[in-house]
């Protein structure tokens, strides 16, 4: 559904997006994190044609960005970093000007349709300039909408919100993501992007990694539990060390962290021959990363 | 060039002029105040004492131009005053319009709502010709009007002669020809000085430029050093509207999708 081949983009020397190769698929929620300046709006605004890639190629929904651009627009939703909404209409005449500039065939069913899934149909006669920034933030998802894309991009879309207006567009691209619709999203909220995307691409110009999100924490700290004891001796880390399928002990804060490859089965072993060594053993517990964590230690690599 | 996207730019920027008091007061004040100076100076100027408008006089006389001495001095005198109007008249069109091109290109800067609006299939160039038609459509009329209104006001206030003096076909002409191509200029030079500038006032001062020659135009007239007629006007109009080809070509290259998206902060 979108797919780059070493997509690079420069502004006057300045390297913003270097040889970025990426796929994502049909029906996808794509997460896209990175700090501010690594390249991901840009990446945004080459895949939705409004710029042109300095090299490289790229396709968004089949169609080839620069040479079918016009295409390329009609078949993507773009939500910008700011709404970008005409404070002086209402919201209904802004969504019936995108509609007509889409091409909707029926402006003012698609029109209501949106506003009404959005909880601002009772609104809807009412300035853009007094919502506030959760509303305006709906009405320019439902504009991205109109048309209704099979592709759609969303920078920063809870940006600057208050946690409940933040929390119910996270639900509606909850919604939008079981409607087959492939989502990128560009984001700084780790939480965020853990529980909506499929898979996760960490970009500092250049693309450090993609994976789930679960594949990500796997793969860099693979699975571990923490055993807290009543007291950790070098007799018990030795015994824990001599277990085979064993791959590292660690002490952590009075814990000991052992990495496995599959701790539901091995850690009956584990304990057990923590006791037969004379521990006491107080917790067991599964090991958690964060997205948060995945990602500094991914930046700090970079 | 798609019809239906030129077409839902201009009524996008007509419903949010509408609802953008200051454009509204500032594009009615100015032929408010030019058709109420004409009439009221007319009307003043044709119920006076026929000595009081007779200036060839003194020590310095002023003689009328040829064709409007056969007039009398006092009919003569507010025919020429008219025609100095008639270029004032013609400052409407190109006034107006940069209020509106300024506004509407710097305002999308303002709202950042430009970002999203060429993320639609729209062109460049359906885009600038839909800000454009915004622009000069309702400048156009209020000029035409406002000489409608001059010259329906004439025809009571006025002597016979000075009407048809007014009415004659160089400003009639001159007002559907130039009016337009005016019109196009100003907004042209908005849209220039909007791709470059952040500031509305800045853009609209820009425009001031093109001004000048009109002034000019209109004190060598008062002089004696032109008098206005249907030829003079024909190639007036074929300069000007090859300056606003000029214009044009400017404008359209200057506006790139490209810079503006990420220059524009």
């Amino acid at each position: 559904m979108i797919r780059t081949e070493d997509l690079t983009k420069r502004f006057n020397g300045t390297l913003a997006v270097d040889d970025l190769t990426l796929e994502v698929r049909q029906g996808e929620v794509f997460g896209f994190l990175g700090p501010n300046g690594a390249g991901k709006t840009t990446t945004v605004r080459v895949l939705a044609a409004l710029i042109a890639p300095t090299a490289g190629r790229a396709w968004v929904n089949g169609y080839r960005v620069g040479r079918e651009d016009d295409a390329v627009r009609a078949s993507v939703g773009i939500l910008t970093e700011t709404p970008g909404l005409y404070p002086r209409l209402d919201a209904e005449q802004n969504l019936r000007l995108f509609a007509k500039l889409y091409g909707v065939d029926d402006v003012g069913s698609q029109v209501k349709k949106y506003l009404t899934m959005l909880g601002l149909w009772e609104r809807r006669d009412e300035p853009v300039g007094g919502f506030s920034k959760g509303m305006r933030q709906k009405l320019a998802i439902a504009r991205a909408l109109l048309h209704e894309p099979p592709v759609l991009f969303l920078d920063e879309p809870t940006a600057a919100l208050d946690p409940e207006a933040a929390r119910v567009v996270r639900d509606f691209i909850e919604e939008l993501s079981g409607q087959g619709r492939t989502i990128f999203i560009c984001t700084h909220n780790l939480d965020e992007a853990d529980r909506l995307c499929d898979r996760i691409g960490v970009i500092k110009q250049r693309l450090i990694r993609v994976d789930a999100p679960e594949a990500l924490r796997r793969g860099l700290y693979g699975q571990s539990v923490l055993i807290q004891l009543q007291e950790v001796t070098p007799t018990l880390v030795a015994a824990v060390e001599a277990l085979p399928f064993v791959k590292s002990v660690a002490q952590v804060d009075g814990c000991l962290r052992v990495a496995l490859d599959d701790p539901e089965a091995q850690n009956p072993a584990v304990v057990r021959a923590l006791v037969e060594a004379g521990g006491a053993v107080q917790f067991v517990e599964k090991e958690e990363h964060s997205l948060e964590q995945v990602y500094f230690d991914l930046m700090g690599g970079s | 060039m798609n019809g239906g996207r030129i077409w839902a730019i201009v009524e996008k920027e007509w419903l949010d002029m509408r609802k953008n008091k200051m454009v509204v007061i500032m594009m009615a004040l100015l032929p408010v105040l030019m058709v109420g100076l004409i009439l009221g100076s007319t009307f003043f100027m044709q119920r006076a004492p026929e000595e009081e408008l007779n200036l060839n006089t003194g020590s310095q006389p002023f003689s009328l131009p040829p064709e409007l001495a056969a007039l009398g001095a006092k009919d003569g005198f507010i025919a020429l005053m008219n025609d100095q109007y008639m270029f004032y008249l013609l400052l409407i069109p190109m006034a107006l319009p940069v209020y509106v091109a300024a506004y509407s290109i710097i305002g999308e800067k303002e709202t950042r709502s430009l970002e999203p609006l060429l993320a639609t299939p729209i062109s460049t160039a359906e885009l600038l010709v839909g800000k454009t038609i915004a622009a000069v459509t309702p400048a156009v009329i209020l000029a035409w009007f406002s000489f409608a209104l001059v010259a329906a006001g004439m025809a009571f206030i006025a002597s016979p002669a000075v009407f048809a003096q007014l009415v004659r076909p160089v400003w009639t002409l001159g007002m559907l020809l130039l009016s337009p191509l005016f019109a196009l200029l100003s907004t042209s030079c908005g849209v220039i000085a909007s791709s470059r500038l952040n500031d509305p006032r800045a853009a609209q001062q820009v425009t001031a430029i093109f001004v000048v020659p009109v002034i000019g135009a209109s004190i060598a007239v008062l002089a004696g050093k032109i008098f206005l007629n249907v030829q003079v006007l024909l190639w007036t109009t074929a300069v000007v509207a090859l300056v606003n080809l000029g214009v044009l070509w400017v404008a359209v290259r200057l506006f790139q999708r490209e810079t503006i998206l990420t220059r524009w902060k």
